[in-house]
């Protein structure tokens, strides 16, 4: 955000003519031309039309705590407020610099103010004609435009003075902003990021009901002055100590109260003049003194002077405070600190004692705590409870039960209930549980009742069908061969282990003979199997070699064999 | 009617030991993403009436701010509860039995997603596989809760310093660095009533701050107890001058509440600041009236009585004179 004093157009508003001339010269004569042109650069005089305002603060018709807030008006017309001259005459002397003054700030003087009025300080009136909203001379000043109906608004004169920036103060409360387009607060109308700002210099009283007005003070020279009003003397900004002052918005109050029943005095003449002379009460009497007898008790009503109003919102003043001080003035604790001990009655665990009505209907007194606690926990490494029962808990020290877990999980049953969607969700989980799980426990049991190999992923890989894959199983165990016939149960291999066989045992421990030993083994040799003798061989008479030469069919079939080798051999190797 | 495939009394207790389940690794015993992030919504105690939380109002007064740790054991009942919906028999609760360890383990991941998605971003790529950490928050009741929608709410594990006023100093990109660097992880943060506010943070923070929204930039004084009225030193940046003693504003006489703006500026030309902005114009001035965010500090050891202390801040880039070229350049086009 980037901050000027002033963005000035390259030209006011107004009227202006041009003259183009021209001197044309050649040998025995000289010839001048000119021409004349009347332009008029126009822009808003009378009223500013809303879609010129970029935005406010406070915002249109809003509530809230704006009592240390400035309102300001933000224009998305840059030049606005320094298009036209305030003072074009000079009627306003120019402001007196003391000694040791900062120097006056640059740039021109806006022809527009932001007024603050509190609700029943002002009337705005809507759609008069301009003579009526300004003095006489004032219009005549402005040069007597014809059927021009504005806005304006009316207040006491002394209220008006009061609030009117003097022309160093008007200088000051107008700058323009440039603000990053990518700023959506003053963005909103678009355009190029300039805002020219108006600031009030008024701050809303808290509980009050305002009205920003946007007021134009072209040829006020009876309104705005040269020099600001006395600085209230007892104000802190003066360098008085402040806790010596209890209560200088009072003082000041009373002061201005003062100055204003001095002033009320004088100009009783006047009523006369006014357009709707009416009498109203006097304001509250602000001395505690009796006042002489000689003042009336009915005032002339004070002079009114009234503001063509260019735009205007209103907003009211209300609300606790500012953040900072809300923030600041918070109750710090940990969670379970009462203000008033013992009410709540928390046991220094945090729980809360109730009362309960079991299912017998009886009342007992229990104990609850919430989800927020003030210390660490450990978390309950007991992961899954099944019943609110399960959660139930008495405690040791006064045998009163303590409800927290079973009323957490009554509440996640309750709102899991009552949400159709999670019912859904949850069928579904468990639908494709059981399914799986179902699936799993086949495959178990396949594998226990069957001594058939199955793939070892099988119950991982959830889309291969179990019947053709025990099929399978099945048909390869067949294709392999059953297991040897003779000792199925291996118990001949067991038997002849070195510890089990009674030769070796004999041996090795120098026993007297096999029987000692097999009695020791458990005398019984039928426990440990019996030994399988051999099948014995069929006996073959021997072959001489005459009766194989005698043989002559067996060698012709050798002979064949030997064609046919030889003529494979030769078709192998390509025909040869 | 199908006879029952167990009717033992001990039913029950074999189905918990004979448990065939599906492995959790496997896509299809993985919770529905609906289910699963309605328990992960549960877990950060959404949609739980106040009255559970909070079951006295005394025990959150107006006005208050009340820190505290989550107890997991409850949120995890919380969830049990919200599975036993259509527990009807044996074969359920095996079944949740079985499963509940890695629903466990998967909500503490999910439940750190929540706010992400809830935010509508998509949630980050990469999950983290760190175990849970303490939950922690804070209820605030307060008007500022109401009058000040959308404040801004951080947690860090460290006590970090207050930031450096100027962001364009290399310290405060620096700054901002290390705050990022041990800042929570938020887990929740929501309002329960128009101004209950309620947050969760995922650790121990040992500071906490709330900050003024940053709606708008506005002007104005700093009232301390309804009058006098002060004004806070401004550098020519825009960020408030550090340490330095607020400006009392003068008043005009005849009306208390309306500011003598001359006077002011003269008091602040006075004063020979040399951090302050030269009063050489409306902008200037301008700059002095800037009323900056607040930022609320919430510091202490988790156990004891947090202490407060706020300060505003002031990372809003405002200058008196220009010294990006770019800018000075379309200015000077401009004029």
């Amino acid at each position: 955000m980037y901050l000027f004093d002033s963005v000035t157009p390259p030209l006011d508003d107004g009227s202006y003519r041009l003259t183009a001339a021209t001197e044309v010269s050649y040998p025995g004569a000289k010839q001048s031309f000119s021409q004349q042109h009347y332009l008029e650069v126009v822009g808003p005089r009378f009223s500013v039309p809303q879609a010129m305002v970029a935005g406010s603060f406070p915002p249109s018709n809003a509530h809230g705590a704006f009592q240390d807030g400035l309102p300001h008006i933000v224009l998305s017309r840059r030049t606005l407020p320094w298009e036209r001259e305030l003072d074009p005459q000079g009627l306003i002397p120019p402001p007196t610099i003391e000694a040791g003054d900062p120097p006056p700030p640059s740039g021109p003087v806006p022809w527009v103010a932001l007024l603050v009025f509190e609700e029943g300080e002002y009337t705005l009136l809507r759609g008069i004609e301009l003579q009526q909203a300004v003095p006489p001379d004032v219009f005549a000043r402005l040069e007597s435009p014809a059927n021009i109906t504005c806005d304006a608004v009316e207040a006491d004169q002394d209220l008006v003075e009061a609030i009117m920036p003097s022309l160093e103060e008007l200088q000051l409360l107008a700058h323009v902003r440039w603000v990053n387009v990518e700023d959506r607060e003053l963005n909103t109308a678009g355009g190029d990021g300039y805002y020219a700002v108006v600031v009030a210099n008024r701050l809303p009283s808290p509980g009050a009901q305002c009205r920003a007005v946007l007021v134009s003070l072209e040829q006020r020279a009876d309104l705005v002055q040269a020099n600001p009003p006395a600085v209230a003397e007892n104000a802190p900004g003066n360098g008085a100590v402040a806790a010596q002052q209890q209560a200088p918005a009072d003082l000041a109050a009373q002061q201005a109260h003062a100055n204003f029943a001095a002033q009320q005095q004088a100009p009783a003449d006047l009523a006369d003049q006014l357009p709707n002379p009416i009498f109203t009460v006097a304001q509250a009497p602000v001395h505690t003194f009796s006042p002489p007898l000689h003042t009336p008790i009915f005032h002339v009503p004070a002079k009114k002077v009234r503001l063509v109003a260019l735009t205007s919102w209103q907003f009211t003043c209300e609300g606790p405070g500012t953040f900072r001080e809300l923030m600041q003035n918070l109750d710090v604790a940990m969670l379970g600190t009462v203000t008033d001990v013992g009410h709540p009655p928390l046991t220094d665990t945090g729980h809360l004692q109730m009362r309960l009505q079991d299912r017998l209907g009886a009342s007992e007194s229990v104990l609850y705590r919430g989800p927020l606690v003030p210390f660490n926990l450990t978390r309950d490494p007991f992961v899954a409870y099944h019943s609110a029962d399960q959660a139930r808990r008495v405690t040791p020290e006064t045998g009163a039960e303590d409800i927290s877990y079973a009323a957490a999980f009554e509440v996640g049953r309750l709102l899991a209930a009552g949400d159709a969607r999670f019912a859904q969700a949850i069928m579904r989980w468990r639908r494709e549980s059981y399914r799986q799980s179902a699936r799993a426990s086949t495959i178990a049991v396949i594998a226990k009742r069957s001594s058939l190999v199955l793939p070892p992923t099988l119950a991982q890989t959830l889309h291969e069908p179990i019947t053709p894959m025990v099929g399978g199983a099945a048909t390869q165990a067949v294709v392999q061969g059953h297991p040897p016939i003779a000792d199925a149960y291996g118990l001949q291999r067991v038997g002849s282990a070195p510890g089990l066989n009674p030769a070796h045992l004999a041996a090795a421990w120098n026993l007297a003979s096999d029987a000692e030993a097999a009695s020791l083994l458990g005398e019984d040799p039928g426990t440990l199997g019996a030994v399988v003798a051999t099948p014995p061989q069929t006996a073959r008479a021997d072959t001489t070699l005459d009766t194989v030469a005698a043989d002559t069919s067996g060698l012709a079939r050798l002979a064949a064999a030997r064609e046919q080798a030889i003529a494979n051999a030769k078709t192998t190797l390509g025909g040869t | 009617m199908r006879a029952a495939s167990i009717d033992n009394p001990r039913a029950l207790a074999e189905r918990m030991v004979a448990k065939e389940q599906v492995d959790s690794t496997i896509p299809e015993s993985t919770m529905p993403p609906y289910m699963e992030m309605f328990l992960a919504h549960l877990r950060l105690l959404i949609g739980v009436p106040f009255e559970y939380l909070v079951p006295d109002a005394r025990l959150l007064p107006d006005e208050s701010i009340r820190f505290f740790y989550v107890d997991r054991s409850w949120t995890d009942r919380l969830v049990d509860g919200a599975i036993a919906v259509g527990k009807s028999g044996t074969r359920e609760q095996a079944h949740h039995q079985a499963h509940s360890a890695d629903v466990k383990a998967q909500l503490d991941l999910t439940e750190r997603v929540v706010r992400t998605l809830q935010r509508g971003l998509s949630a980050p790529r990469e999950r983290e596989e760190t175990p849970a950490q303490i939950t922690t928050g804070f209820l605030l009741r307060s008007a500022a809760v109401s009058g000040w929608p959308s404040m801004d709410v951080r947690a860090f594990s460290e006590i970090v310093p207050a930031a450096p006023s100027n962001v364009d100093d290399p310290a405060f990109a620096q700054w901002t660095t290390s705050a990022e660097a041990v800042q929570l992880r938020t887990l929740r943060l929501e309002l329960l009533s128009p101004s209950v506010l309620l947050a969760l943070f995922d650790g121990i923070p040992k500071l906490v701050w709330c900050e003024e929204p940053h709606h708008g930039i506005e002007f104005g004084i700093t009232m301390k107890d309804g009058s006098p009225f002060f004004l806070d030193r401004h550098e020519a940046s825009g960020a408030g001058e550090q340490g330095a003693a607020p400006v009392p504003v003068p008043v005009r006489a005849a009306n208390p509440r309306v500011v003598a703006v001359a006077q002011l500026r003269k008091q602040l030309a006075q004063l020979n600041d040399p951090k302050l902005v030269p009063q050489t114009g409306s902008a200037g001035f301008a700059i002095e009236l800037l009323q900056l965010p607040w930022r609320q500090r919430f510091e202490g050891d988790t156990s004891e009585r947090r202490h407060s202390s706020g300060a505003f801040v002031s990372d809003y880039p405002v200058a008196s004179v220009i010294t990006q070229q770019t800018v000075r350049d379309a200015v000077t086009e401009l004029l």
